[in-house]
Order: structure tokens, then C-alpha cells, then sequence
């Protein structure tokens, strides 16, 4: 009998100080059908990189010190090249999102966003993120 | 021997894509110009393929180069997507990162950053291809 193919519920890496504010996007994502790892620091985090294959990140932009977030972010990035990430608690400034985009970091939410509100808006982006890398349906092209 | 990387140019100052364009053949790139998003458009339509877009915001109107960046993240296999502009504000910068661009630049650029920037992007994209990530 011919196997089904392995399909395995997608994976969230969640790194932020506050046990709750983790709690709170767990619980929300896992209604969304994810599977979460939860960190309150960088070690944590960056163990759980080595060991699990994440669909998404979702990142605060200060973990243990200011703006440490923005750089275990940019190694979520090159680890994990065709995956979601989004910094939390970020100013949404110019400078910010232009930093964002040059780090490759998908999207930036507020600290005053809801769990709610930053779950919803992750699951529309990944969306059309995860379709840049959707080949299936290459056009030919004329070199 | 390396394939050249693709790219095309896009900004309706003609000085400003010729002078990038002189620019970046010197550093190997074969490199097509366009001098609207129009003209982009069409290059981009037209069965065309590169590896890299640079496009400017501002040409026939405010922000219509987000028009050239959107059509060409649409294309299979997408391009590189680079955004340069003198007049980056709060909503044409959250499109960009909505839509993915991949860097986006803010005029005078600094084009030590800019080559950096293309270089890293490019061995990305193709370790991506070569399933070496």
C-alpha cells in the first residue's frame, strides 16, 4: 500500500522575556494549528534552532538586552531561509521597517498589538511569503 | 564559466540608471535599464528573466515602482527585489516589507552597502536553488 506522505503540523520558535505574552501567542497559534517552542532567552532559543525545523519565528526585539532580538532574528533568517519571521515590540518607524527589510525579517509588530491581532496578520503574510518560494507552477522564461 | 547575474534597472532619471548600470557592469553584472515602470513592466513581461530588479519609486507617479516590485515578486522564479528611493515614507515602506522586497535602499545610496547587500542576497538565492539550505 502506498504510503501517505508525512505531513507534520507547522512549527512556531516564540522568544520574548515575558512568560505570559508567550502564553498568550501560544495559545492563539495553537488554535491556528501550530505546534510552539517557547523561549525566554537567547541560549533557549538558539538550542531549539539546532535541534527543531521552524515554519515561523516570532521574536521580541528585546530579549535580554536592548535590541538583541534584531540579531537572533537575522540568524533565524540564514537558518532557516524559506520561513516566516516577525520581530514583536518594535517602534514601527521608517528606520525600523527598512531595517526589517534589509534583514530579511518579514514583518514588525508593536508592543500594543494583541496576540490576537499579531497571530492573525502572521498567518496572512506567511501565506504569500511561503508562495515566493512555491515553484511548482515556474513559468518558462527566456534567458 | 560563472553565468553573468541578470539585472535590470529602473528609474525614469536617465543618468541616475545609466550611471548604476556602468556601475554594475564593472562589477560583472549584464545589466538591462528601463526609464518607467511601464517600460519595466513590459521588459519584465516579455519573457525576459533576470536575477536582480533595482526599481526607483518615484517616476510616472508617486510610489508606481512598488507597482514594477509587485509584478516582479508575482514572477516564477522571482527576482531579487530592490527598492531605491529619495522619498521613503511610513506607508510605501510598510508595502515594501508587506510585499517582501528584498532591501531597500534610500537615495544617495551608499553603494559599498548596495553591492554587499546584492552579493549576499545572490549566494542566498542560489544556495536556496542548489538545496544547499
Amino acid at each position: 500500500m502506498p504510503g501517505r506522505p508525512f505531513k507534520r503540523e507547522p512549527k512556531a520558535l516564540l522568544v520574548h522575556p515575558d512568560l505570559k505574552v508567550l502564553n498568550d501567542l501560544q495559545n492563539e497559534l495553537v488554535q491556528k494549528g501550530y505546534e510552539c517552542i517557547l523561549a525566554r532567552d537567547l541560549p533557549t532559543a538558539l538550542l531549539a534552532m539546532t535541534q527543531h525545523y521552524f515554519d515561523m519565528g516570532l521574536i521580541a526585539t528585546q530579549i535580554t538586552e536592548q535590541g538583541d532580538g534584531w540579531s537572533l532574528s537575522g540568524v533565524f533568517r540564514m537558518v532557516f531561509p524559506k520561513s516566516f519571521v516577525a520581530v514583536l515590540g518594535a517602534d514601527t518607524g521608517i528606520r525600523t521597517l527598512q531595517t526589517a527589510i534589509n534583514n530579511g525579517i518579514n514583518d514588525v509588530y508593536e508592543a500594543t498589538s494583541t496576540p490576537q491581532e499579531i497571530v492573525n496578520a502572521v498567518v496572512t503574510q506567511m501565506t504569500s511569503f511561503q508562495a515566493l518560494f512555491d515553484t511548482s507552477k515556474a513559468s518558462r522564461r527566456v534567458h | 564559466m560563472a553565468r553573468r547575474p541578470t539585472l535590470l534597472i529602473v528609474d525614469d532619471e536617465e543618468n541616475v540608471a545609466r550611471t548604476l548600470q556602468l556601475i554594475f557592469e564593472r562589477e560583472g553584472y549584464r545589466v538591462s535599464t528601463a526609464n518607467s515602470s511601464a517600460q519595466a513592466i513590459q521588459t519584465l513581461s516579455n519573457g525576459h528573466s533576470f536575477d536582480i530588479v533595482i526599481t526607483d519609486l518615484n517616476m510616472e507617479r508617486e510610489d508606481i515602482g512598488l507597482e514594477v516590485a509587485r509584478f516582479a515578486k508575482r514572477l516564477k522564479p522571482a527576482p531579487i527585489v530592490v527598492i531605491c528611493t529619495g522619498f521613503a515614507n511610513l506607508n510605501n515602506t510598510r508595502q515594501a516589507l508587506t510585499m517582501h522586497v528584498d532591501y531597500l535602499a534610500t537615495k544617495p545610496v551608499d553603494l559599498d552597502d548596495l553591492r554587499g547587500a546584492l552579493s549576499r542576497l545572490l549566494t542566498r538565492r542560489r544556495d536556496l536553488k542548489e538545496g544547499k539550505r
